[in-house]
């Protein structure tokens, strides 16, 4: 089973020169996969980023698995349980699809090279294609994958549906999905509201740098005002 | 005819010991971004040691490997305490390089002297054989470093298309930051792969003071010609090394034979046109 | 800062009155014209962001320039009034800097270091191996510092004038350069290239500019350090002191011109007295580890360092102040 508890973030705050560009943030995540929905700019990226370490935090902290990681070193990170997969999804332009998977590869894993190319068995065809030969749908898998080889307890996920075919959105959305049979939890970062409600159960809504509104997926589904409100957009 | 070849040689030979000293400054800097000031004078450190060792047990290998060696230790040292206590900041790590570039080839020159070192040679490798075809005598040595680049060069490839650690340099050539968030020790990697570059320029000098001579000013030629050959073959790439060299060691090898007054011209006219053209260096990628 | 700024040259104007002759020539003079050339870096380093390793060639373009057209006991050259001769150098260090621009003209940073350092070799290397321009190793001597306008510069109260008048004219230069439109635009360049040729200004000419305006300081310099050290060479252009012009400007710190001064008379103490107390032989150890102590203690140079720490002092007034105004209204 899953802890009730598997990331805290804690009073999370972060400046990027004199503009405070996270404030106060506190989330909560569970074995329920959350989402978390916002338009450009507005901060989403930087929470990933300083949940991974890669930014630096001015205050607040975060626990994984009640462990106080907020002094932590990205690779530490990693190497406590959180897969990362970045927005622009950040493939190695010069290292194959198989290099990849031999670069993440650890013995104790659930998941070797196998398993991840019977998931994906286009990434098995393009094995020895460079990193910068893949098309933005197998790129996406790839740092699905890679982050997946690390064994982790949690995975955040910076838009991974961004600019991908409506049919590969469909393929990640249903990789998503299976994530909970693994026990994996999800922090999903969205623009796109279809596939965030699709995936998570609990929506946290980010505006100017501050989680706004939480809601479940049912309700944000109903309540068009909301959408527009802070999404500017409506779900049809 | 003769001395065409006999230059083309020249050359050949110059562009292996350029080539070997610049995979190593090559490889620092494509992954840690560090341009090295201080590889010259590791280059000449290592020559010196490596005299030392050969002086003292009689093995020209032996000599080659301490070189290397003392240099890789060198290199580690100042990674892990002092250049990697900046990282991100490239141009105060530059001047950090070469303020103890200053220090050190000073330390040399205060331990060694001024004097010009020649590091003896094994037997086998002295004097000259008979070239087929050509009908003129050719250094052995010589003939052994051109040999020598080639094995550095593949194995150098090897370790960098065919293992682990090189899949491990690769990836972070490419992305530092996403290399860090998959949970590699960026700080280590850095560490061994600044030695292994020192290490590099170690093993040239040992090769360089063999082949040819050290002295206090050996160091400064090597960085340059270091610099001038990643600038034109493309930084970080060590393919581009091995072409930077050549066409840099044939360039100045046929001015010095056929212009000598204007030898230093070629090298500089084959920077600024490549610069021209590729900014980046001929086999160099374009920074995003 | 514009009055310490007044203060300093006054100062600098009455101080001749109390020091002796080794002190003006060897030290003031020598500080002062060596502060140019290190203006022409910090210019280029602050403004476009670029740390260029080939001012002591333009400075030497100038410097050769001179030594060609005046009379000196080598038998090479032509000579020309003085006047001329100036010219001649500022336009050909200008041109050089232009010529320098051009080529490193898409590399920043670390990049520019590598690039410009080059140049500046192979400009050394030509030097020493082109007798009929430059005679080889041993380059020009017997060069005299001119008679101008009635006052002859080999007095060294007059040439110490003229030098001030010269550090004084390129400091004001620069400060209008960076404010006109030109001045403006290359510091567009160094925040966001991308930006300006997106509002029609392109970047090239603009970088180009920039170079051969530091080149035109720097040929400044060139001028006075011939007439002082009455010859040039080779050595003059090398590695070493292209390598210490760098550690003048780092030491003095980059950000304002006066820093580019700070540390030339800094290194030119250490070089004349400190070294004295350790070894003349160990020189290049003792600059290098002071070298690596700025840039490690202190990367903005002595300059910066005391500006911040007097911005820090002055915030901690303002909040004593604050405090004490809070707790006044408090009772």
């Amino acid at each position: 089973m899953m802890p009730d508890q598997l990331l805290k973030i804690d009073k999370l705050n972060v400046y990027h020169g004199s503009s405070h560009t996270l404030q106060d943030i506190d989330i909560n995540i569970s074995n329920r996969p959350k989402a978390i929905l916002g338009r450009n700019g507005m901060g989403k990226t930087t929470l990933c980023s300083a949940l991974m370490g890669l930014t630096k935090a001015a205050s607040g902290s975060v626990f994984l698995d009640q462990t106080d990681i907020s002094s932590y070193s990205p690779e530490s990170r990693a190497k406590t349980g959180i897969g990362y997969v970045p927005q622009g999804r950040r493939i190695f332009r010069s290292l194959t699809v198989i290099e990849h998977l031999k670069l993440v590869e650890k013995k104790d894993s659930r998941w070797s090279i196998e398993k991840i190319f019977s998931i994906f068995p286009r990434l098995a065809e393009r094995r020895k294609n460079m990193g910068d030969r893949l098309s933005g749908g197998e790129q996406q898998m790839l740092a699905i994958s890679r982050a997946l080889m690390l064994d982790p307890k949690i995975m955040i996920m910076d838009e991974p549906t961004e600019g991908l075919a409506p049919t590969i959105v469909d393929d990640v959305v249903e990789l998503l999905h299976s994530l909970a049979e693994h026990e994996i939890g999800l922090l999903l970062v969205e623009q796109n509201i279809s596939v965030a409600l699709e995936v998570a159960s609990d929506i946290l809504i980010m505006l100017n740098g501050r989680i706004v509104d939480q809601v479940t997926a049912e309700e944000l589904k109903s309540n068009t005002q909301m959408q527009q409100k802070y999404l500017g957009i409506n779900f049809a | 005819m003769k001395l065409f070849f006999i230059v083309f040689l020249n050359g050949l030979t110059l562009a292996s010991l350029y080539f070997i000293t610049a995979c190593g400054f090559t490889l620092i800097f494509g992954l840690m971004r560090t341009v090295n000031m201080a590889h010259g004078v590791l280059l000449l450190l290592g020559a010196y040691i490596g005299y030392e060792v050969v002086e003292m047990t009689g093995f020209w290998v032996l000599g080659i490997i301490a070189g290397g060696l003392s240099c890789a230790l060198v290199g580690a040292f100042l990674q892990a305490f002092i250049l990697g206590r900046y990282q991100g900041d490239e141009l105060r790590q530059t001047l950090i390089t070469i303020a103890i570039s200053i220090i050190l080839a000073d330390f040399l020159l205060w331990a060694w002297g001024g004097l010009t070192y020649q590091i003896s040679l094994p037997e086998m490798l002295q004097g000259g054989i008979r070239l087929p075809l050509l009908n003129v005598g050719y250094s052995v040595v010589r003939l052994t470093l051109i040999g020598m680049a080639i094995v550095v060069g593949v194995l150098l490839w090897l370790l960098i298309a065919k293992t682990k650690l090189g899949i491990i340099i690769r990836a972070g050539v490419d992305d530092r930051e996403m290399l860090q968030a998959l949970g590699f020790e960026i700080k280590k990697i850095f560490i061994i792969v600044f030695a292994m570059g020192a290490a590099l320029a170690g093993m040239a000098g040992v090769i360089f003071g063999s082949a040819l001579s050290i002295s206090p000013g050996t160091d400064i030629q090597f960085l340059l010609s270091s610099l001038v050959v990643v600038i034109v073959g493309g930084m970080g790439s060590v393919g581009g090394a091995a072409l930077g060299a050549l066409l840099i060691g044939l360039a100045e090898q046929y001015g010095l034979a056929y212009a000598p007054t204007y030898g230093v011209v070629f090298t500089f006219l084959i920077m600024v046109t490549v610069l021209a053209f590729r900014p980046q260096g001929i086999l160099g990628r374009a920074e995003q | 800062m514009s009055r310490t700024l007044l203060l300093i040259v006054v100062i600098l104007i009455i101080l001749p009155a109390f020091i002796s002759d080794f002190w003006l020539n060897q030290i003031l003079t020598r500080s002062i014209i060596l502060g140019i050339a290190a203006l022409s870096l910090t210019f280029l380093t602050t403004y476009l962001g670029v740390v260029s390793f080939a001012q002591i060639t333009l400075a030497g373009v100038a410097g050769y320039t001179i030594a060609y057209f005046s009379p000196n006991t080598t038998g090479l050259g032509i000579e020309l009034p003085w006047l001329f001769a100036v010219a001649l150098a500022l336009l050909f260090s200008t041109l050089a800097g232009a010529f320098v621009g051009a080529i490193a003209k898409k590399s920043v940073g670390i990049y520019s270091i590598m690039i410009t350092l080059a140049i500046s070799m192979a400009f050394f290397y030509f030097t020493r191996q082109n007798y009929s321009i430059f005679n080889g190793w041993t380059g020009f001597s017997g060069i005299t510092a001119p008679v101008a306008f009635g006052v002859s510069l080999e007095d060294s109260l007059v040439f110490y004038y003229a030098t001030l008048l010269s550090a004084t004219a390129a400091g004001y230069l620069v400060v209008k350069f960076t404010s006109s439109p030109l001045g403006l635009a290359v510091q567009g360049v160094k925040d966001a290239a991308r930006r300006v040729r997106a509002i029609g200004i392109p970047t090239t000419p603009v970088i180009i500019a920039a170079y051969a305006f530091s080149g035109f300081i720097a040929g400044m310099s060139g001028v006075l350090n011939v007439w002082q050290q009455e010859r040039i060479s080779s050595f003059s252009v090398g590695l070493g002191p292209t390598i210490d012009l760098l550690i003048i400007a780092v030491i003095g710190g980059m950000r304002h011109p006066l820093g580019a001064f700070i540390g030339a008379i800094t290194y030119v103490l250490i070089d004349t007295f400190v070294i004295d107390l350790f070894s003349r032989d160990r020189f290049n150890m003792i600059i290098g580890l002071v070298l690596l102590f700025i840039v490690m203690a202190a990367p903005q140079g002595i300059l910066g360092s005391f500006l911040s720490a007097q911005k820090r002092i002055r915030k901690y007034d303002n909040n004593a102040i604050k405090r004490k105004i809070k707790n006044d209204c408090e009772i």
